[in-house]
């Protein structure tokens, strides 16, 4: 009998990128780069793990903007294209590197894995990999919850509720026509807790979320088991707070297992070593030279000299690391569970995209670790949030302290000289739609084109909302993209307002913009009443 | 010689001076606007610089100046660079300076800073200017931020409060309050010489994050001490603390410290930390 729990949790997220309006383009890219080497190889470690009868369990949360574009017909078009194009390359490397055995292994293992990937994206799955994430939770071996509508960071919304209820809301019901049933989870967008948020989520149906460790730790009253075991906020819906050791264990970039030097190197790309007119085929239109996904090196050491990559031995350190995650969460567990008077539950939530992404052999320790747990120690079981609830039904009544999982642990990342000219706009654009929906409660039959716009703006006000347009002005890198999304969003919120309140509305450009943002295609504006 | 080409001439080189001097006064107003924003840098970023006039103040010399040219931009190469990160820039339409509205608005950002800004409407600055009739030339635009904690504030009974001297042209403000768990609002008005406050909008109030272990004890779920040490490694300060106070102050400490994410797609670095 297992002494506590482990559970895992994974949250996958890309903002809304989708531009029909150009035959190609360069942000695209991210939402193609993590199908191929995210979604994809977490899907076929899932799969096997199945197909081999080994239990697990995982939760992930798959943001509406993510399961948006992953079911929208032109990206997967897109991505077939993409992929088409990684596999035409790998073929000329493996020509090219016929007469270095080390690189020519490598083009062939990239060949497998790209041609892998085309085939369980397009033929397994038939192009929409959510039916393959809905498969594995009835199964019972994944938990999928929810996110913000478009991961708006909800404590800057200024406690305009009913803006903040129609993330949760628009939310909760996309989840539900994609996975026919409601969310029982929800990642609140960039962990970002403020009291009260709660009260949203139990309307909404949801019965629990994470939080940053801090956000546990300085809850009132003081919470008895620390991070190890569930709250209640006073609404009833539960908040698990996030172990820092075994996030440190993969995140930390001094002591994180992604840094060792058996590891694929994320930096050096064929986009940028090779001869440019060889790649220049696989660049984007603009001919600027970006990452293609072929990666030759390790990371070797803290030095520009690269030695080649080895699969083998970056799998055997996998396992090893697997290993040791597994070895200091039974240490941890049979500590914690001699001091409390229940099993604990370690909760240990990262970024998918971390996995696979950017730690190339990501999805691999998932898999050895999940095989190792199963076969190897009797210590843990994994679990999901849900799972450890019906255990332990009865937990302590207390309030989560406002946290987030940025930086300095509160808003700043959201909230600073670099993005703050944001929130004068958002704040009013969101007032705004109240307003709308409060003015336009029953429309006639006869208002058809009214109601599209409504929708249209109840649209444009939540992608401008994206906490992710922030994040990125304050990173630094693709500002200027950022601030025009930003600026895009509001200004076709903004004239969707004036257009309805003078009864004036553009038909030709509300089609045309209707093409462009289409995500949430079902929304209802009166979420916002 | 004629008076009248005397007169020509003196006319002639005054008006050289005068173009010298103004290309001279421009130039230091640009220095002394950069000197400016290097030293009080938080008027408001870019696109967002408001112009002088929004103010509705009268008198230009009494209030420090904000340059109404854009200043040189230092950053400029750099955005060049940055640019061509982007396959596409068709032209990104511009927000509007603000929505006709006089407000104030409070954000929180942390434990310790709350931010605001606002939008004040010219007509009703001047009708108080008017009615402040000579003072109107002493008076500053001050931010009055109040502690509201647990009571219901009527304008008159603030815990405490801080005055904030903003200048002409900033439109938003970091109040650096440095009080977990407590409520604030703010005010923006006309300050005068003799220290009467004329509110021109009040905010909204906040509420400080927490940061710290809660005091806050539930008889029935005595936090378990042992759980709060094993979080963190214990630090030997000398000092006698409880392990609650430790744990409060390590995580402070490892709040500061965050751990740099790993980079994530294509430079959207969706990792946290």
């Amino acid at each position: 009998m297992e002494k506590g729990y482990l559970s895992l949790i994974l949250h996958a997220h890309l903002p809304f990128i989708r531009h029909p309006e150009y035959s190609e383009f360069l942000e695209e890219d991210w939402l193609f780069e993590a199908i191929t080497e995210t979604y994809i190889p977490l899907i076929n470690v899932f799969d096997k793990l199945i197909d081999e009868g080994i239990d697990f369990r995982i939760t992930m949360s798959l943001t509406p903007p993510l399961i948006s574009m992953l079911t929208d017909a032109l990206l997967q078009s897109r991505y077939i294209r993409y992929i088409e194009k990684r596999i035409q390359l790998t073929e000329k490397e493996i020509e090219r590197t016929k007469h270095q055995p080390e690189f020519n292994q490598l083009a062939q293992m990239y060949y497998r894995h790209f041609t892998n990937v085309r085939y369980v994206f397009a033929e397994k799955y038939h192009k929409n990999i959510i039916h393959a994430f809905k498969k594995f939770q009835d199964m019972g071996k994944l938990e999928i919850i929810t996110c913000g509508a478009t991961h708006g960071f909800l404590p800057l919304m200024n406690n305009n509720i009913n803006a903040m209820r129609a993330q949760i809301q628009v939310a909760v019901t996309h989840y539900e026509k994609h996975f026919g049933r409601k969310p029982r989870g929800i990642w609140l967008p960039e962990c970002a807790y403020e009291p009260g948020v709660d009260q949203l989520l139990k309307e909404a149906g949801i019965r629990f979320f994470i939080t940053e460790t801090h956000g546990i730790l300085f809850a009132s009253p003081r919470p008895k088991y620390g991070i190890y075991a569930p709250i209640y906020c006073p609404s009833g819906v539960a908040a698990f707070g996030r172990d820092m050791e075994s996030s440190k264990q993969v995140w930390s970039a001094k002591e994180g297992y992604p840094g060792d030097f058996s590891y694929r190197d994320f930096y050096r790309d064929v986009g940028f070593d090779l001869d440019y007119d060889y790649v220049k085929p696989y660049l984007h239109g603009d001919g600027k030279r970006t990452n293609i996904g072929i990666k030759y090196y390790r990371i070797t050491g803290k030095t520009d000299h690269k030695e080649p990559y080895s699969h083998e031995r970056a799998l055997d350190k996998a396992a090893e690391h697997a290993g040791n995650f597994m070895f200091n969460r039974e240490k941890q567990v049979e500590y914690l569970a001699s001091i409390m008077d229940r099993k604990p539950i370690i909760v240990a939530p990262y970024d998918a995209e971390l996995f696979g992404h950017w730690w190339f052999e990501g999805p691999d320790w998932i898999n050895f670790l999940f095989r190792k747990i199963a076969f190897d120690q009797k210590t843990i079981s994994l679990i999901t949030p849900m799972e450890y609830l019906e255990i332990y039904p009865v937990n302590q009544v207390s309030t989560p302290s406002f946290s987030s999982w940025g930086y300095k642990g509160y808003s700043e990342y959201w909230l600073n000289e670099s993005n703050d000219w944001i929130y004068r706009h958002l704040q009013k654009a969101a007032e705004r739609m109240v307003e709308l929906a409060r003015t336009n409660l029953h429309l006639d039959e006869n208002s058809s084109l009214r109601n599209k716009a409504l929708n249209q703006a109840a649209r444009e006000l939540l992608l401008a909302q994206s906490s992710d347009w922030a994040f990125i002005m304050k990173a630094g890198t693709m500002v200027e993209y950022a601030v025009k999304r930003t600026k895009e969003h509001l200004s076709r919120f903004n004239k969707l307002y004036d257009d309805i309140r003078s009864n004036n509305i553009d038909v030709a450009w509300l089609a045309d913009i209707e093409g462009k943002d289409n995500i949430f295609p079902d929304i209802d504006y009166h979420v916002y009443q | 010689m004629d008076k009248a080409i005397i007169k020509e001439i003196f006319l002639l080189i005054f008006e050289v001076f005068k173009a010298l001097y103004e290309i001279l006064w421009k130039k230091i107003k640009n220095l002394f606007g950069l000197t400016w924003d290097r030293f009080f840098g938080f008027s408001d970023v870019s696109s967002e610089q408001a112009t002088y006039q929004e103010w509705g103040v009268t008198d230009e010399d009494k209030w420090p100046s904000i340059p109404e040219a854009p200043p040189i931009n230092l950053e400029e190469p750099q955005q060049k660079i940055e640019r061509k990160e982007v396959a596409y820039l068709p032209k990104t339409p511009d927000l509007p300076d603000g929505y006709g509205d006089n407000r104030i608005v409070l954000m929180v950002r942390d434990p310790e800073w709350l931010f605001t800004y606002w939008e004040l409407r010219k007509d009703l600055m001047d009708s108080v200017l008017n009615t402040l009739g000579a003072m109107a030339h002493t008076v500053k635009i001050i931010l009055r931020v109040y502690d509201v904690t647990d009571i219901i504030f009527n304008g008159y009974n603030a815990h405490k409060h801080l005055d904030i001297q903003v200048t002409g042209g900033t439109r938003s403000w970091y109040i650096k309050v440095s009080e977990p768990n407590r409520s604030f609002c703010v005010d923006i008005g006309f300050l005068t010489f003799n220290d009467t406050f004329w509110a021109l909008s009040r905010s909204n109030a906040v509420r400080t994050p927490c940061m710290g272990v809660s005091d806050v004890v539930d008889e029935k779920w005595i936090g378990i001490e042992k759980l709060y040490e094993k979080l963190y490694v214990p630090v030997d300060t000398g000092i006698s603390e409880s392990v609650f106070e430790r744990a409060h102050r390590n995580w402070q400490e490892s709040l500061k410290e965050y751990v740099s994410s790993p980079e994530s797609l294509s430079g959207l670095a969706v990792s946290k930390k």
